[in-house]
Formats: C-alpha cells, sequence, structure tokens
C-alpha cells in the first residue's frame, strides 16, 4: 500500500512531462518559469507565517494553550480529536499560511509520525481557509444564504476533522 | 459599560483573525506580565525564529510544485481537466452560460491540482457571474461551499513539510486525506441540496406535492 502510495509522485511528474512533450512545450523554461514564482510566494506569506508562529508561541509560553486544551478536552475525547491539534483546528479556517506555522509546530513537538502529528496533516491537507475564501470571493456579493452556506463549510469542516482522526488510527 | 466597549471592539473586525489575533496576544501578554514577564521578548524571537526556518523549507517544497504546475498550466492539463468536470459543473450549478461554466470548471479544475494561488482570480470571477445567473442565490452557495470544503487532490506543501522534518513515510498522508476531503466535499453539496435548494427543484417539489394533492382528493372522491 505505502509502496504504491510512494509511486505516485513519480508517476505523477513522468506523466505529466510526458504529456508537455506531447504538447511541445519547452519543459526547462516552463519548469523554471514556475519555481521563479516560489521566492514572491514565500515573501507574500512571510509575515502571515511569522506572526501566527508568534503567536502560537505565545500561547503556549502563557499556558493559555494547557488551559484550553483541558477545557476542550471532554469534547475531543468524545469525538476522538486528539486535543494536540486543537491550536491548528482553530487556525486554519482563518488563514492558510498561519496555519502552516501551528502544523510545523506540531509535527516538531510531537515527533513527525506521531499519531497527533498525522491527524495534524489530514486535518490541515483536506480543509480550506472557509472565512478567508468567504471575505475575498464573496466581498462584493449580498445574498442572504451565504451565512447558512458558512455553517454548512464549517459543519463539514468538523465533521471531516472526527473523520480524519478516526482514520489516522488504522490508514 | 465594558461590555458594550468590547462587543463594539469585536465588531470593528469583519474577518475574525484580527479579533482572534487579538484576544489571544492581549490575554497571553497579560498572563505573562504577572507570572513570568522575561519569557516574553525570547518566546517572540524564537516564534520569528522557528518561521523563518519554516520558510526557507517551504521554498524548497513549492520551487518543486510550482515547477510542475506551470508546466501543467502551459501543456493545457488544466484544460483538460476543466472540460471533464463541465458536466458536473452543469448539474451542480443549474447553469448553461457557456463562460461562467468555463470560469467555474477553471476554478474547480485549478483546485482540485492545488495550483496555489491561481484558484482564487477564478473564483472572484465565478462569484460575479453566477451571482447574475437564474439560480443566483443557491449557486453562489454551492460555489462557496465547494471552494471552503476543499477538493485538493494532493496535499503537496504538506508532503514537502513531512519531508524537510525527517519523516519516515512522507506519502502516507495521501489516502486519509484523499478519503476526508472526498467526504467534507460530498457531505457539503448535500447539505447545501437539501437546506439551500435550487428554484427548479422546488417548483418540481411543488408540482409532485400539487399532484399528490389531487390525487388524494380524487381518492377521497372515490370513496
Amino acid at each position: 500500500m505505502n509502496y504504491f502510495l510512494a509511486l505516485l509522485v513519480p508517476v505523477l511528474f513522468l506523466l505529466s512531462f510526458l504529456f508537455a512533450l506531447r504538447k511541445k512545450v519547452k519543459l526547462f523554461d516552463c519548469f523554471t518559469d514556475g519555481v521563479k514564482g516560489a521566492i514572491p510566494l514565500i515573501v507574500s506569506i512571510f509575515p502571515y507565517i511569522a506572526t501566527v508562529a508568534m503567536l502560537t508561541k505565545l500561547f503556549e509560553v502563557s499556558g493559555m494553550e494547557a488551559a484550553l486544551s483541558k477545557w476542550l478536552s471532554p469534547l475531543f475525547s468524545f469525538t476522538g480529536i486528539p486535543d494536540e491539534i486543537t491550536p491548528l483546528l482553530l487556525v486554519k479556517p482563518l488563514s492558510g499560511s498561519g496555519a502552516i506555522s501551528v502544523l510545523s509546530d506540531i509535527l516538531s513537538r510531537y515527533g513527525v509520525d506521531s499519531y497527533a502529528a498525522r491527524c495534524a496533516c489530514v486535518a490541515y491537507g483536506s480543509s480550506e481557509t472557509i472565512f478567508y475564501i468567504g471575505a475575498v470571493y464573496f466581498a462584493g456579493i449580498k445574498r442572504k444564504k451565504l451565512s447558512l452556506a458558512l455553517a454548512i463549510a464549517v459543519f463539514s469542516y468538523l465533521a471531516s476533522v472526527i473523520l480524519c482522526c478516526f482514520l489516522c488510527r488504522f490508514m | 459599560m465594558l461590555l458594550i466597549g468590547i462587543l463594539r471592539f469585536l465588531a470593528a473586525y469583519i474577518y475574525p483573525m484580527n479579533a482572534l489575533f487579538a484576544i489571544v496576544f492581549i490575554i497571553s501578554n497579560a498572563i505573562l506580565l504577572f507570572l513570568d514577564p522575561e519569557s516574553f521578548l525570547p518566546a517572540l524571537l524564537d516564534g520569528a525564529q522557528k518561521a523563518a526556518t519554516l520558510c526557507l523549507s517551504l521554498v524548497a517544497t513549492y520551487s518543486v510544485w510550482l515547477g510542475l504546475m506551470e508546466v501543467w498550466k502551459r501543456s493545457g492539463v488544466t484544460r483538460v481537466v476543466s472540460r471533464f468536470l463541465k458536466p458536473i459543473a452543469k448539474r451542480l450549478f443549474k447553469t448553461e452560460d457557456p463562460e461562467t461554466l468555463d470560469c467555474v470548471c477553471m476554478n474547480l479544475s485549478v483546485n482540485l491540482l492545488g495550483v496555489s494561488g491561481a484558484a482564487t482570480p477564478y473564483g472572484i470571477r465565478s462569484a460575479q457571474l453566477l451571482d447574475r445567473s437564474e439560480e443566483g442565490e443557491y449557486a453562489s452557495c454551492m460555489l462557496f461551499v465547494l471552494n471552503a470544503t476543499s477538493i485538493q487532490l494532493i496535499p503537496t506543501s504538506i508532503i514537502g513539510i513531512r519531508v524537510a522534518l525527517g519523516s519516515a513515510m512522507p506519502a502516507d498522508i495521501i489516502a486519509p486525506t484523499l478519503i476526508t476531503t472526498v467526504f467534507s466535499t460530498v457531505l457539503g453539496v448535500i447539505l447545501t441540496r437539501l437546506l439551500i435548494p435550487p428554484k427548479s427543484a422546488k417548483r418540481k417539489r411543488r408540482a409532485l406535492s400539487f399532484s399528490r394533492k389531487r390525487l388524494k382528493a380524487r381518492g377521497a372522491g372515490v370513496r
């Protein structure tokens, strides 16, 4: 199973490059053009990553994180969510790049291959920045039921987190 | 009085990240002021330090995937995927307008392939176009739910971070992520269909209940 998953990425690259060759795309020029975008992208998300990283460190040092986890833990143990990933669940719907710094904090604190870390990775990868999308896409649009749609999105997010923690137990 | 002040302060923030930041920062700050004022600045610096290291490893990750994504864009993979999505989009958004469909399909296919940042311009344009369509209310909500429940197929940046932190099996989260993503999207779509039904479905349902009533009335008459 894991061997096949490891095959996925190289096969993806091979197929994409062969397809691109058939379409007569200049591969080297094109690839470097894409890589060029990496630095501006990082520059544009660095402020968010750095700010949220400082905030999570404060959150941890001040003991608020322990207090919040303790407060939420009955709810979380009922649904099977490990309380180590609480900060990630709070930040992800708001800010994607902020959530990256919370995620890497969880990974280095509890070990990359630990149960909590894997839950965090799946929860991060299977969700979107709900509030950010709402703010950006629908800035000028006034539809009454968009708030209901927001509730639906948040509900699906929470349900999917419960499912992901369940799946991480044996996958 | 204080309560009203706090409420006003919160209402000033529309995007909740501002409120979250202010609340968490100020409370943590106050706690540290009393308990351990010396650890305040080291905590901030340590956070920023971690962010800097993380960004360096992210440059590596994004270099790899942005290169591949540019190849996808240039060779038309995104366009091929979006052509496959057209029949689904027609049913999901209840629109026949070709310009709207093109835009929506590009938004969905770019989201599926995870071409970072490219989904936003298509998303904004789709939102405007769908708002004008006949099923505006329903279609706008559907677009929002589809975008907000994440439909990315391969979680590229996470695999990169896991590799950078020395994971033994960086790709083992692909399968659960895929299942979870599909689950949340399907759940979102079903809930949207049930709670924010399109007008045509409402009309159909009304017609159905009307004919049922007539049937009942006729049945009563026979009896």
